[in-house]
């Protein structure tokens, strides 16, 4: 009897090569560049060369800086600090952008590239962080620690949902502490907010094209990017980062822009006559949801005074109407499109560009309707709901409702509301004529008409019963 | 008019008997003596308030297995139960980790269960448990369900995560940052049917388990690990080959239990030449009706959905000419909705139903509570799941019965003409392999994303750095100055594994009944050539698909729900070349070899086949490109046998024994009969002599193999018993295979050829 002993290492070895000779068939993963270990030394200096940066070496390792060009971005703090959600004008602001080597913000993907930028006085100076070896990151982590004062106020575009979360998923990997810090103004929401209504989608240079009228040259698609790296960490060239630190250059200049934007722009009363009615409009929501109403309700009453006036910019452009099938790009539901890798995963599916619904001073006074009841101002409320009413359309019908509503539960006017309540189902009626259906506003003014008439019916039995008994 | 007096479970057994149409098909009639509680002692460690939740729920002392693993899991060991259906093994776990968070309220625990279901099933046990003792405790499943403002919670402050593998594999461990305050507070991890984690599946949970107990090393902690079984034959080597670390075996069984009879049933033998029986559905229903007439609480299981659809209407019909409780005869299986289910299991718990005809979906620990019968319409395919499905059956007092009805497929025939097999063997063992070459590097991947390797470091049996540098060189991982490894890629490793397959690239399988077409599962690339192949019926949960379109390029599969009373089946022509040998053995009969081969498989024809019954409906063409597997082999060659045989005669018996071997090796490694492919040659390219293989159907196999060859005395010992015992004529689908020419008596040639096999000398042509 003979037994074949194995030796384990051999027959991996073998196995391996087996699978070696699978994995050539033609629809395998090819990989240009084949392994080759690369010293961590040669890495850090090969970047800083190709760069124009230094190599800082500390005890966590090495990383390479490059100093970024100085600009001069001016800001009038406290003029800033008065639009909702942006930092008190005490706080210093880091403006804050990463490159990493993938978009999960899970375990494995690294921020090789960390580009930071704040002001000194008016100058807006920038400095870019890049990381030459995976060994080196303590080192980046805590340099990036020692630019983050705890006041600071961080600046991002989408910070909040990817760059921050990724840092803090890479300093507990370290097993160190993520750098504290006062506040996060993530531009993201503010941008959608204000500007949807008039762009195709949120990426950031869809924003300097359509609102800082910057034009991007020979720039390097973001999707392009984590491979750029992860070939010179297997050996390959350094150049290609050089589009990449420009990119992300100009990533975190334009978060300074952005923020300049704001400030000049937006930021005082006299400013907002000259922009886009639907910016104004966002802005309004913008301090509804801040808890400001006052300020909320001047914006609306700025654009409703524009009526009328040529010299201001009014409606805007028309646009198309959002497609029933797919929530628009803008909606909380849909992720927000940076430029991922072409692909045909359903969940990266293209979708067409569409507008937000356009601003248009019907839907600002729709808008400011609701704003003065929640503000309680419901005779003032009621007024604008009239006036309201009296227009064509779906809102004529809505503005009934609310104002039977109010007559009925603020106004003590039963009889206003059930009249509100007639004057609704007729011009539901009308639109039925013109083959419009509504069926869900013309059961609720059923209803509601209905009540309303007992209501009134009782009142008015009790009243005779009162004036019989007298 | 007919009325039904009420009678005890064993005084309708005793009429049935009775009766000769009935009794006839007995083949084997047993009865389990009742067994007495064994109590163990409380221990006095346990938190008082523990202790007053416990008294109030009625409980006062524990069963001896429950008062041992809680002590040994309150030292730190870590445990594996083993006990029978509805044992209160809940309480196994439940208090030592209720009491690990009463001592410290920052303590976390991880529960692992195998199904959504079960997982919350559990949570509602354990939140009674906790509340009884007057803890709040933060439990919560975690799983696909889970709406997103939650899961940040659960992340936070969930002292007690439930959640299945596929979730921990995909969403827990790549994000372990977000869960850190679980990592470094971990205390205990439960793998609940753990029994569950075999072959393919269980080859990647024991790799995740890896992961997982990496990222605790990393944040510190070193948790328990319990490993809930039901019964079968390895369930401490199980729970090692999964953890990786030795678990101490509890298997003293201390509830009680009545008296039970287990009966094995034949049906009768229509024609002995092909080997065909009446139908087990039938049979079964005939052996139901009694019970049910007798108002005793009765379950049968059938092996499809279509077959508990014939049963259900079968046994309603029957009660309504009699006049029986029709109504309280309801049906359980994959398609319903929880809520139907959850009101079934509530019926069945409080009496209000009387019947209930379910497929595998009970075989798990959903709680019914205890019946009067259980009656198996086929053989579940393993000893395990048998006696699961017979421990429905079981009062604590008082006789319950369990009965097997065969159906005519070789391995039942096996079973129930081998009683012992059944009742005093032990039940099969579990196999996995974690180490299986493609499921190892697709998690070594994951857990290099995870956390960078230091050099040398283990991932399961050794060092991991040949692995790594062998993926280094396509780029995924590299080794940084540092020496470690780190993952360098802009890939997700874990969304391109999936737990249920072994290959990294697999077919889709699309459901487009619903108005948005849903992926409902992904079998591998071998698997998809017989399994949905054009017009193929593909069967999910019990429910039946039509394969309208298989788009090979794109690895989709487009199925649509439909109601049919067949099913398909496949044949592929394969072709088999040894790739290298890992071990081999030869004595003077034959010589057997286990190793690894190259498969080369092209799907040919497929048969459509009736439900229950088996009958052939027709046939169509598969238009399929031929696909190659690697895998693993056990084979065996009768050496110098070319020289005695006629070429016809060894044909037969080489297909005839291979046959028989693979029924048989089916039977000892609980495995379906698919997942073991059969192949023999007259002259193999290997060794130039006869040879019968059997391979793994799956890319690198699952260690099944090698167990065979361990086994081979025991497989052709029991092998030669399966023909000896069959009772056709010259061969039938029971034993050697349905007979391919009337003439030939594949039998006796496959009976010849494995006495050979066994022989220690080289039988001498006479």
């Amino acid at each position: 009897m003979t037994v074949l002993a194995p030796d384990a290492r051999a027959q991996l070895t073998r196995r391996l090569d087996r699978l070696r000779a699978e994995r050539t068939d033609p629809g395998g993963p090819a990989d240009p560049l084949p392994y080759r270990p690369v010293p961590g030394r040669d890495l850090a200096e090969r970047l800083a060369t190709t760069l124009a940066g230094e190599v800082v070496t500390g005890p966590g390792g090495r990383f390479v800086r490059v100093e970024g060009r100085t600009t001069r971005v001016a800001l009038d703090r406290p003029r800033l600090a008065g639009l909702p959600g942006q930092p008190p004008a005490d706080r210093p602001l880091v403006c804050l952008d990463t490159e990493t080597t993938g978009l999960a913000t899970a375990a494995g993907t690294v921020a090789f590239l960390i580009g930071l930028g704040w002001w000194e006085g008016d100058a807006f100076r920038q400095v870019q962080l890049l990381l030459p070896d995976h060994a080196d990151e303590p080192a980046l982590l805590d340099e990036l620690s020692r630019h983050l004062p705890p006041d600071a106020w961080l600046v991002t575009y989408n910070g909040r949902g990817f760059d921050w979360p990724l840092l803090v998923t890479r300093y507990r990997m370290a097993r160190r502490a993520a750098p504290a810090h006062d506040g996060h103004l993530d531009l993201l929401p503010i941008v959608r907010r204000l500007f949807r209504h008039r762009m195709e989608n949120a990426r950031l240079q869809t924003v300097e094209r359509s609102l800082l009228g910057l034009e991007r040259h020979d720039d390097v698609d973001g999707w392009e990017i984590p491979g750029r790296y992860l070939g010179f960490l297997r050996g390959g060239p350094a150049h290609p980062l050089l589009a990449v630190v420009r990119h992300n250059h100009e990533d975190v200049r334009s978060l300074a822009r952005l923020v300049q934007l704001l400030d000049v722009g937006y930021g005082s009363a006299a400013a907002r006559r000259f922009v886009p009615l639907g910016d104004v409009a966002g802005l309004a929501r913008a301090f509804a949801r801040a808890r400001r109403p006052d300020e909320a309700l001047a914006c609306l009453e700025e654009i409703l005074s524009r009526d009328g006036n040529p010299d201001h910019p009014s409606a805007v452009e028309v646009a198309n109407e959002p497609p029933d099938t797919e929530p628009p790009w803008w909606s909380p539901r849909v992720r927000a499109d940076f430029g991922g890798p072409p692909s045909s995963f359903p969940s990266y599916r293209h979708r067409s560009a569409t507008f937000a619904a356009p601003w248009d001073l019907q839907r600002v006074a729709l808008d400011r309707a609701h704003l003065l009841r929640r503000s309680r101002r419901y005779a003032e409320s009621a007024d604008a709901w009239q006036g309201l009413a009296a227009g064509p359309g779906r809102t004529a019908i809505v503005a009934w409702i609310e104002l039977a509503k109010l007559r009925e539960h603020r106004l003590r006017d039963p009889l206003g509301a059930l009249e509100a309540a007639d004057r609704g189902l007729e011009a539901a009626q009308r639109r039925r004529r013109l083959g419009q259906l509504d069926p869900r506003l013309e059961a609720d003014l059923r209803g509601r008409r209905e009540r309303l008439a007992r209501r009134c019916d009782a009142a008015r039995r009790s009243l005779d019963g009162k004036s019989q008994r007298r | 008019m007919r009325t039904y007096a009420p009678a005890d479970a064993a005084t309708v057994l005793d009429s049935i008997l009775a009766e000769p149409s009935l009794a006839r098909g007995v083949v084997h009639h047993a009865v389990v003596p009742a067994r007495d509680a064994i109590q163990g002692p409380m221990p006095g460690w346990l938190d008082p308030r523990i202790v007053a939740g416990l008294t109030s729920r009625g409980i006062d002392s524990l069963y001896c297995h429950q008062a041992e693993a809680i002590e040994a899991i309150h030292r730190g060991e870590d445990v594996v139960v083993v006990t029978p259906t509805a044992s209160g093994k809940t309480l196994c776990y439940a208090l030592p980790t209720l009491q690990a968070i009463a001592e410290d309220p920052s303590a976390r625990a991880l529960f692992l269960f195998p199904t959504k279901a079960l997982g919350q099933d559990q949570v509602t046990e354990f939140s009674e448990l906790s509340k009884a003792a007057g803890l709040t405790i933060a439990t919560s499943t975690y799983d696909g369900d889970t709406p997103a403002p939650i899961r940040a919670a659960v992340r936070a402050a969930g002292q007690v995560v439930v959640t299945n593998p596929d979730m921990l594999h995909a969403a827990i461990l790549p994000h372990h940052t977000k869960w850190f305050q679980l990592f470094e507070q971990l205390r205990i991890i439960v793998i609940d049917e753990s029994h569950t984690y075999r072959g393919v599946f269980g080859g990647h949970v024991a790799n995740v388990l890896r992961r997982l107990l990496r990222i605790c090393a990393h944040y510190g902690s070193h948790p328990v690990i319990v490993c809930c079984s039901a019964t079968i034959g390895n369930p401490a080597e199980l729970a090692a080959t999964l953890t990786g670390r030795p678990a101490r075996l509890i298997d003293r069984a201390g509830a009680p239990a009545g008296e039970r009879h287990v009966l094995l049933i034949d049906p009768p033998l229509l024609d002995p030449a092909s080997g065909a029986r009446g139908s087990a559905v039938t049979l079964a229903q005939r052996w139901a009706l009694p019970f049910l007439r007798a108002g005793r609480q009765t379950i049968v299981f059938g092996k499809s959905r279509v077959a508990v659809e014939l049963l259900l209407t079968g046994l309603r019909e029957a009660l309504r000419e009699g006049h029986g409780p029709r109504t309280r005869v309801r049906g359980y299986r994959g398609g319903y909705l929880p809520t139907e289910r959850r009101a079934i299991e509530r019926g069945l718990r409080d009496g209000e139903i009387l019947g209930v005809v379910a497929t595998n979906a009970l075989e798990l620990g959903v709680d019914i509570g205890r019946l009067d019968a259980s009656i198996l319409a086929g053989y579940p395919g393993s000893v395990a799941s048998t006696w699961q499905q017979f421990g429905r059956a079981g009062r604590r007092q008082g006789t319950s019965v369990a009965i097997l009805v065969a159906s005519a497929a070789a391995v039942d025939q096996y079973v129930i003409h081998h009683p012992a097999f059944l009742l005093e063997g032990t039940p099969e063992e579990a196999r996995l392999d974690p180490d299986n070459l493609h499921v190892l590097l697709a998690h070594l991947r994951a857990a290099t994303f995870e956390l960078p390797f230091e050099p040398g470091e283990r991932f399961g049996p050794t060092a991991a750095d040949d692995l790594l540098a062998f993926l280094a060189e396509d780029g995924h991982v590299r080794q940084a100055g540092d020496g470690r490894w780190y993952w360098s890629s802009e890939n997700f490793p874990a969304s391109e594994i999936s737990l249920r397959t072994a290959a990294q690239e697999n077919v889709v399988i699309i459901d487009t009944t619903p108005d948005r077409p849903r992926v409902i599962g992904e079998v591998d690339l071998f698997a998809a050539q017989t399994l949905v192949h054009e017009d193929a019926i593909y069967l999910h949960e019990s429910a039946q698909f039509h394969v309208d379109r298989l788009d090979w390029d794109e690895r989709k599969a487009y199925v649509r729900r439909i109601d049919a009373n067949h099913y398909t089946q496949a044949d592929r022509a394969v072709t088999l070349k040894p790739l290298d040998v890992f071990a081999e053995d030869s004595g003077p009969g034959g010589s057997r070899r286990h190793g690894e081969v190259m498969v080369a498989s092209l799907a040919t024809i497929y048969k459509k086949l009736k439900f229950v019954t088996n009958e052939n409906l027709g046939w169509g063409r598969i238009h399929l490109p031929e696909i190659e597997l690697q895998t693993t082999a056990y084979w065996l060659t009768a050496d110098g046998a070319r020289d005695r045989w006629r070429r016809d005669e060894l044909d037969v018996a080489l297909l005839g024994a291979g046959r028989a071997i693979q029924t048989v090796a089916s039977i000892l490694l609980m495995v379906d009969p698919r997942d073991l492919g059969l192949v023999s040659q007259v002259r193999s390219p290997h060794a130039e002599e006869p040879t019968i293989y059997l391979y793994e159907a799956v890319p690198g196999g699952i260690g099944l193999a090698e167990r065979l060859w361990e086994r081979h005395g025991e497989l052709l010992a029991a092998a030669a018993d399966l023909i000896d015992t069959c009772t056709c004529e010259g061969g039938c689908p029971a034993c050697t295979g349905p007979r391919l020419e009337p003439h030939v008596d594949a039998r006796m040639l496959a009976r010849r050829l494995l006495a050979e096999l066994r022989s220690t000398a080289p039988a001498v042509q006479a």
